[in-house]
């Protein structure tokens, strides 16, 4: 009699567990198409705002990061996925649109030239360490054009990007590239420094602490009008 | 009776422990509240430089519509001759000078010898690989002309060599070393003479 009432029970609350999986599924396909609207909205505006003539989109993948054996679709297809791992470093929308401007730039590279942008592409991938500090300067450019807050590059960079021990063949130091990053704020953008809404953001302070070094060279560049670039560290 | 005293005595017991648990959440508040209280890193190159300047908000470009397909060329060219990338520094500001009229609507919009100021956004220098210098020119000041009606960026290019360095690297890897050889060879520098002329495109309908 017990095992007849223990096999109807769970009879009855089968249906009642798969409406329960449903609702998961239900919240977490809101949620990554709530994200997704994000994405495409900031990203479309920064397009808009700096006539990019080009067309890139702009995906959400929540799996943390990439595999090493999948291609980076943004010089191929002009698509900017943005991974769980990235987005759970952002907190607002300028340091979205600071993740999405640089690969935009990076993407919007891939257009023009010969073989229909083959081989600007495959420029890209031989210098990548040269690369990767414009796409930061012009991120920044499109940052400002669209309307966002440049400074979030810094926060964004600073709190997402690991310091490895040197630079690389294939990649700068995070501490030199967001010391280049402000000098190209601090030159062409010196407001949103003056003005500065992230001042008081711990992420911001932190670069702060950790790049008195790299501002000192700069500021004696500065105050000497000097055109030496300084040799960050 | 029983059953009612002990749930009693272990509720008794449990009440001290919750109220423990919410002062070290208290304490953990406080704390945080204390450190974003603290004083936070100085800025000298804002204090010290950036405020004693006049610094305007940039502008962006929020206000767009891009129904129109008509276009104009506005040709220009370059005042002072420039010999490399060297030359020129972020920030920098450059004159060039319109090298036509522009009518648009029968309507003179930009005349020929007019001064278009533009800022040196961002120095390219030139790679290994063949892979030019660049300098991408942005901000441009044209007479009569908004922002929003001529493209934001022009770049002007060094000599691109990579296009001989990359075929030749592929042909050598077959006799290794001499194909990585290649990555020593530079790319051009940026050369741009007075007379040489460049061409952008003027939106008149854009905003």
């Amino acid at each position: 009699m017990l095992k007849k009432l223990f096999f109807l029970g769970l009879f009855m609350a089968l249906p009642l567990a798969s409406f329960a999986i449903d609702d998961v599924k239900d919240v977490d396909i809101q949620k990554e198409s709530a994200i997704q609207k994000r994405l495409t909205d900031v990203g479309t505006s920064i397009l808009n705002a700096n006539k990019i003539d080009g067309r890139v989109v702009f995906v959400y993948d929540k799996t943390e990061v990439k595999e090493k054996l999948k291609l980076d679709k943004t010089l191929l297809d002009r698509q900017v996925i943005v991974y769980g791992y990235d987005y759970k470093f952002i907190e607002d929308d300028n340091e979205l649109a600071a993740f999405l401007s640089r690969r935009i730039a990076e993407a919007y590279r891939s257009y023009p030239g010969l073989f229909s942008g083959y081989l600007n592409s495959v420029k890209i991938k031989a210098a990548p360490k040269k690369y990767q500090i414009i796409f930061d300067k012009i991120g920044v450019d499109y940052m400002v054009r669209a309307g966002y807050n440049p400074v979030a590059m810094i926060t964004l960079v600073n709190k997402s990007y690991p310091q490895k021990r040197g630079d690389s063949l294939t990649s700068n130091v995070t501490s030199k590239r967001l010391a280049k990053i402000y000098e190209h704020i601090c030159i062409k953008y010196p407001y949103y420094l003056v003005n500065n809404e992230y001042y008081h953001n711990k992420s911001y302070q932190n670069f702060l602490l950790t790049s008195v070094n790299n501002r000192k060279m700069l500021e004696e560049k500065l105050r000497t009008r000097s055109r030496k670039e300084p040799v960050y560290e | 009776m029983n059953k009612v005293a002990f749930i009693l005595a272990i509720f008794l017991c449990l009440t001290p422990l919750c109220v423990n648990a919410e002062n070290t959440v208290d304490t953990g508040v406080l704390d945080v509240a204390q450190v974003e209280n603290k004083e936070p890193v100085q800025d000298e190159i804002v204090e010290n430089i950036l405020k004693q300047r006049n610094v305007q908000k940039p502008s962006a470009h929020l206000n767009y519509d891009y129904k129109s397909t008509k276009t104009t060329p506005i040709r220009f060219s370059i005042k002072e001759r420039i010999k490399s990338e060297a030359d020129v520094y972020e920030g920098q500001i450059i004159e060039f000078e319109a090298q036509s009229d522009v009518y648009y609507k029968k309507q003179l919009k930009v005349k020929k010898g007019d001064t278009i100021k533009a800022r040196v956004g961002t120095v390219i220098t030139s790679g290994m690989n063949g892979i030019p210098a660049s300098i991408i020119f942005d901000n441009f000041e044209i007479p009569n002309v908004k922002k929003g009606q001529v493209q934001d960026t022009f770049e002007v290019f060094g000599q691109d060599r990579s296009l001989f360095v990359f075929p030749l690297k592929w042909a050598l890897t077959i006799l290794p070393p001499t194909g990585s050889l290649t990555n020593f060879i530079m790319g051009g520098h940026v050369k741009i003479k007075e007379g040489k002329v460049f061409t952008m495109y003027y939106h008149p309908e854009w905003l």
